[in-house]
């Protein structure tokens, strides 16, 4: 036994297919033998801390990947390849899933996000993602592809009972669909590192019956909507209380980790907080 | 396998291996020793290449993925030995110290000025805090961002 | 004092500008004909026997060319103690301890070798803490430490884990304690944290067929690892030369020799062969020494009056498994015990000892940070059991030149600065004795806090320093000096003196940041402040000496006495007449009368210089001079708690020193520097290790260095110009001083707006909650109240 903590990266085949179909197919070729590769600021740091590939899959040679496509009243549809970068750029993701953008801004630094991309982020093995909990309180669903056909599953599904993605070896992510957002709906997110983040999106806010506000967690390994919040919400009473009451509900539901980056008690005390933060920043109540 | 690079301006031909990063490939295959590693994991940000246009940090590219593309280092910005006027910003605003960010910084003020010529002091440090420096606390480096900016706006230095 | 000079004084330019334009070499850089590369391996074992090391499946790789283990090198290798194995010898004494060395005709291949080579350890106890190293019971991780070669200096304890022990005493206070109406007793505590200069550490090495050993390393100082080299491997010095490029940032972590032996011994295995050794992030984390963390133990008395009376103190450096330069850095925390104020009776243990974890070694403020850490808490503390405002106890018991006395039992000198003049200015600048303004959102908590500090290079008696001017055939110069460039710009303010004292423009002097030992004169290292005072020296008198040559070569042309002739504007002139001048560029060479006759020669100035009246210090006291001057420094900050995240933002930082300034724009770059790495080391950086030893987070990714985000909105720097004796222009280093007073500041600003102490650096998000809700668990009730509502 000994350690080795290496410089350059082990060899790997690189492949750059130009459609959709010659990368399914070669990822149905090679399976769990070949990584794709979106922006690569993960794959790159785990293959050279230790995971082996035989093949790496480039996809951003397939153009429909790139896409992002919003039609009025139906959604937002963005392609697996789309760099965080092209997202803080747009202006409906700006302006209509502002929960997104407002995480996407979040994510790493400036030149970071001119390679990192959302597909990559949502596939990230260390299960640390900060746009899972936005597209979870935005109702997304992924696109998952491979020659055997497509599906389609809640974002909030994508992550296994007891870790792990829900892909198969054969499979890759291609698309990701937001619904249209509820009209007026506001969305923030609240994040300290790599240690906690919180994704809020508020509508109707002053009209109690169709009031939505939905709250999810981002922590590894289990990003988490927290159902039942919305109920909370609905009942007749001051926003203030509301908010006090909603947060009692989630401090019994989410349970944050321990781990080398926070204990369990810094992270109870970010859900406790950070959540009124966040709560009365979007529903616009005064401390 | 063989991959073209537009560095500086001169198209550049060269075989790599697939595992290659093109930090490598721009220090070991083309000589270019201004492109440095700092941490390899994507965070500091010394590794910054300009790569069509945006700003990226070459220890997280592979060569391969960088075929085709037109890639600019500080060697680039100056012309027949005359340095830009962004890199002589950093000169008259004492804005490096040990000089191991320092071109990674430079191409960020530089891409700055050519993109965001009317940005906010807050605009200017998200784009600068991508880099990391261990010497000049930051402050000068800005102060030169901001001298480059200004002599942008105002057309040529003072 | 700007006015009475023309470059003195003045932000003139750095000359490096290839660091900016491109072309600026690095060690890193470092590409040699047929150059071989070497990749160590490591055990993942905190304490450990080795008991087999299997290297075959490594040498049928092709390309692999060599491998090495711990019994090819059979020196120890060490500045003040040589307690430092080549590679692992017999047992290994920390995760990631290098056990082998593979060398191969690519880093690829290099790497794909070390992966193949298979060892097995026979796990022993570790040491993890220094408590657990201190125990009766510990395991002794360095079975032969009375054995090592050492400095007389150096005491450590054989059959411990001790690597040094340092004793500081004056006046009596065991009896003092009786005499005091306060005491305060606390422990002061920090995480091992990192220099993190962006340039990873990187050497390579070849021997020419003269036998000449050449090495090209990033270091801080050529000739301390030339000296290192020639006595840890028994080499002539004559058969070293050392070549120093750019160094990237060395923050004191590359002071000494570093891994400059691994090349060296390989080169000399592989008949001269260049090879190369440059470490990634992670393992500069592990292969390099980093700064240790501390323990310090303070219990301190004053009357009512608000007078310091006695301190007593136990002072500990977590030294890891190899002291390095941490042996004198207790040294310097010891001797320096009570920071700029003047206490009668002082008692001090100070240790640095080992244990199962990564190397330690010096870091900007040599021993000072973790003093000024601590003991300026301390100072909060007691002012406020006292009930006296902070800033009037300090200056109540600040050290006053010409009448203290120091801890080490010396007159403090006269000409030594003004410890209350910055503490006073820092005081105003940051307004504290005005409430900050509140933020607009009531979980944000502002408060205010100050600290001071005083530091001297604490540097052996004979830490000399030597120049050469060269006098060029155009008038212009050329300066060769020993000290090394990785930053701080000292090259620039030597050059500013050398243009000051001929009266010639800045960019006629060229000084070379290249350097090899072979071709420039000694110095002894670039550490402790000490490059512009020491070399500085050195300089001007190496100017007189060219100076008195050009007058007498001037003398003789215009047929008049020596001292009848003066240097101005880059001329030699008969004094009082204008008309009578000679060119610099005309006497370089000598000077030719109009018959053709010759004097002289070409015109070369040399000095030397050798700091006066420092001492070894009494081994049972302390007593004695340590250094050759100090600077005193105070620095005030305006921080922000967010109660939500814990996280804590510094808005404002000022900083006020005593030092005269040889260049504004350097100074600031040094003070802004040492802001930013005060406030990463207050609030953010830690290396952490796991229960078996190994590092949680040796990468940037994990260990979090200040950004940009990370500046304060405004930051003040001042000088109060006050004048050294025997220093270049009165000028004295600075470069340390900055860093120092952060961690404590930002403590006692915490402490000032929320109440709460955090005793343990840094202090992260999660270390300030677990003391709020100790200390003040009705801050989360009232925030939980205005917040949640309930
Ligand atoms: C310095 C630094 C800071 C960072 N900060 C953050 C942060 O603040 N928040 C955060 O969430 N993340 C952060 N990250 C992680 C990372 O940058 C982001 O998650 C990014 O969005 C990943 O995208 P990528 O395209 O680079 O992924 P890649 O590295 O290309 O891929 C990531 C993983 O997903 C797989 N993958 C990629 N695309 C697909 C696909 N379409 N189908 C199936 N599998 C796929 C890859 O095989 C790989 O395993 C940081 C990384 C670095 C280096």
């Amino acid at each position: 036994m000994s350690l080795i903590l290496r410089t350059t990266l082990p060899d790997f085949d690189y492949l750059l297919p130009s459609s959709l179909d010659e990368l399914l197919a070669l990822k149905a070729k090679y399976g769990e033998r070949a990584a794709v590769i979106a922006g690569g600021t993960v794959l790159l740091n785990l293959i050279r801390l230790g995971f082996r590939y035989d093949y790496v899959i480039d996809i951003k040679g397939v153009r429909e990947l790139s896409a992002i496509e919003y039609r009025e009243g139906k959604g937002l549809v963005i392609g697996a390849a789309v760099t965080l970068r092209d997202l803080e750029n747009n202006e409906v993701v700006r302006d209509k899933y502002r929960v997104l953008w407002d995480a996407v801004r979040q994510i790493g630094d400036f030149h970071l996000r001119n390679r990192a991309t959302i597909g990559g982020n949502i596939c990230n093995p260390t299960l640390q993602a900060d746009t899972i909990a936005p597209l979870a309180v935005l109702g997304a669903s992924i696109e998952i592809s491979s020659m055997r056909g497509s599906r389609r599953v809640a974002i909030w599904e994508l992550v296994k009972e007891g870790g792990g993605l829900l892909l198969d070896p054969d499979e890759i992510l291609t698309r990701i669909y937001i619904p249209e957002p509820p009209k007026g709906s506001r969305g923030a997110y609240f994040k300290v590192w790599w240690i906690a983040g919180i994704a809020a999106l508020a509508a109707n806010i002053d009209n109690p019956r169709e009031r939505i506000v939905r709250i999810a967690y981002s922590f590894a390994p289990s990003p988490k909507l927290v159902e039942g919040v919305e109920r909370i919400f609905r009942q007749e009473k001051p926003l203030k209380v509301l908010i006090g009451d909603a947060i009692n509900y989630i401090k019994t539901i989410v349970t944050p980790p321990s781990d080398a980056r926070a204990s369990r008690e810094y992270r109870e005390h970010l859900v406790e907080f950070g959540t009124a933060y966040l709560l009365r920043k979007l529903l616009g109540v005064e401390v | 396998m063989r991959i073209s690079l537009t560095v500086n301006g001169v198209k550049r031909v060269v075989d790599v291996k697939p595992n290659e990063r093109l930090l490598d490939v721009l220090r070991y295959r083309l000589g270019i020793k201004s492109v440095r590693a700092g941490c390899l994991v994507g965070d500091c940000g010394i590794c910054t290449v300009i790569v069509d246009g945006k700003l990226v940090k070459s220890c997280l590219v592979l060569a391969a993925e960088a075929n085709g593309s037109n890639i600019v280092t500080v060697e680039g910005l100056s012309t027949n030995m005359r340095p830009s006027p962004v890199q002589r910003a950093f000169v008259e605003s004492f804005g490096y110290q040990c000089g191991y960010c320092t071109p990674a910084f430079v191409l960020t003020a530089h891409w700055i000025t050519e993109n965001m010529v009317n940005a906010s002091d807050e605009e200017i440090a998200r784009v600068l805090n991508s880099v990391v420096c261990r010497c000049t606390g930051y402050k000068q480096i800005v102060d030169s961002v901001k001298l480059a900016l200004k002599w942008r706006r105002e057309g040529g230095e003072r | 004092m700007s006015s009475e000079f023309r470059y003195v004084g003045q932000p003139v330019k750095r000359f490096d500008v290839d660091k900016v334009y491109g072309g600026a070499l690095f060690a890193s850089d470092i590409e040699l004909p047929g150059m071989l590369w070497i990749k160590l391996v490591s055990a993942p074992y905190s304490h450990a026997r080795i008991k087999r090391i299997d290297c075959s499946e490594a040498l049928k790789i092709p390309g692999v060319v060599a491998v090495f283990t711990g019994e090819d090198f059979p020196y120890k290798v060490g500045i003040y103690a040589a307690d430092r194995d080549v590679l692992a010898r017999g047992k290994v004494l920390y995760y990631g301890h290098p056990i082998a060395a593979v060398v191969a005709e690519s880093l690829d291949i290099a790497e794909k070798a070390a992966e193949t080579i298979d060892a097995e350890f026979e796990p022993l106890p570790a040491v993890l803490s220094i408590e657990e190293a201190l125990s009766p019971r510990a395991p002794v991780i360095h079975e032969r430490l009375g054995e090592y070669r050492r400095a007389s200096f150096i005491n450590p304890v054989p059959g411990t884990n001790i690597a040094n022990r340092v004793k500081l005493r004056k006046g009596d206070a065991q009896k003092a304690m009786e005499d005091v109406d306060v005491v305060v007793e606390e422990t002061y505590r920090s995480d091992p944290q990192s220099h993190a200069y962006m340039e990873t550490w990187a050497g390579a090495a070849t021997i020419r067929s003269d036998g000449t050993v050449e090495v090209w390393s990033s270091h801080q100082s050529p000739f301390a690892v030339r000296n290192l080299l020639a006595m840890s491997l028994g080499l002539p010095v004559s058969k070293i030369v050392v070549h120093h490029l750019y160094t990237g940032g060395g923050f004191g972590g590359k002071a000494g020799l570093l891994l400059e032996h691994i090349p060296v011994l390989i080169s000399m295995k592989l008949g001269g062969r260049p090879v190369f050794l440059q470490l990634n992030r992670e393992e500069n984390f592990y292969y390099m020494a980093q700064k240790p963390g501390f323990l310090f133990k303070m219990k301190t008395g004053a009357t009512k009056d608000g007078k310091l009376v006695f301190h007593i103190g136990e002072y500990y450096l977590d030294a890891g498994a190899y002291a390095d330069y941490t042996v004198n850095v207790i040294r310097s925390s010891t001797f320096m015990a009570t920071g700029p104020y003047e206490i009668p009776h002082i008692h001090v243990d100070g240790y640095a000892v080992y244990t199962n974890k990564v190397p330690t070694t010096a870091f900007r403020g040599f021993g000072i940070l973790e003093l000024t850490a601590s003991f300026e808490q301390q100072m909060d503390i007691l002012a406020e059991k006292l009930g006296i405002d902070p800033i009037e106890f300090r200056l109540k018991n600040a050290l006053k030149p010409g009448v203290s006395i120091t801890p080490t039992q010396e007159v403090l000198a006269e000409d030594a600065g003004d410890p209350a003049g910055v503490i006073r200015r820092a005081a105003e600048l940051i307004g504290y004795h005005i409430p900050p303004q509140r933020s607009e959102e009531p979980w944000k908590v502002r408060g205010k806090g100050i600290a001071a500090a005083w530091k001297g290079p604490v540097q052996p008696p004979n830490a000399a320093s030597s120049a050469i001017v060269k006098l060029n055939e155009d008038g212009s110069v050329d300066v060769l000096v020993g000290t090394g460039e990785f930053g701080q710009g000292t090259i620039i303010a030597l050059a500013q003196i050398v243009a000051e004292e001929l009266g010639i423009p800045v960019e006629k002097v060229r000084i070379s940041p290249y350097r090899s030992t072979d071709l420039v004169p000694y110095t002894w290292q670039t550490v402790g402040s000490r490059g512009l005072y020491s070399d500085g020296q050195a300089l001007i008198r190496a100017l007189q000496d060219l100076k008195d040559q050009i007058k007498e070569v001037a003398a003789r042309a215009f047929n008049v006495f020596k001292d009848e002739v003066e240097i101005r504007d880059g001329k030699a002139c008969v004094v009082g007449k204008h008309s009578e001048c000679i060119p610099l560029e005309r006497l370089a060479l000598g000077y030719t009368f109009p018959s053709g006759e010759t004097i002289h020669g070409p015109i070369i100035g040399r000095g030397s210089h050798v700091p006066s009246g420092t001492t070894y210090l009494d081994p049972e006291t302390g007593k004695g001079n340590p250094k050759p001057f100090v600077t005193f420094v105070a620095g005030g900050v305006e921080v922000e708690v967010d109660l939500v995240t814990m996280q804590v933002r510094v808005l404002k930082a000022v900083l006020v020193t005593d030092a005269r300034i040889i260049n504004p724009g350097l100074a600031e770059g040094q003070a802004y520097g040492g802001i930013l790495m005060g406030i990463g080391l207050a609030l953010k950086e830690a290396i952490g290790f796991d229960e078996i030893g190994a590092l949680r987070n040796p990468s940037f990714l994990e260990y979090r260095l200040p950004r940009v985000e990370d500046m304060p909105v405004e930051m003040i720097f001042e000088s109060l110009n006050v004048p050294q004796r025997n220093a270049p222009y009165g000028a004295k280093g600075i470069g340390e001083l900055t860093a120092l007073p952060w961690q404590a500041a930002i403590a006692n600003a915490i402490y000032r707006a929320i109440g709460v102490r955090v005793k343990e650096y840094p202090i992260t998000p999660e270390r300030l909650l677990k003391a709020v809700k100790e200390q003040r668990p009705d801050i989360l009730t009232e925030l939980r109240k205005i917040m949640v509502g309930v």
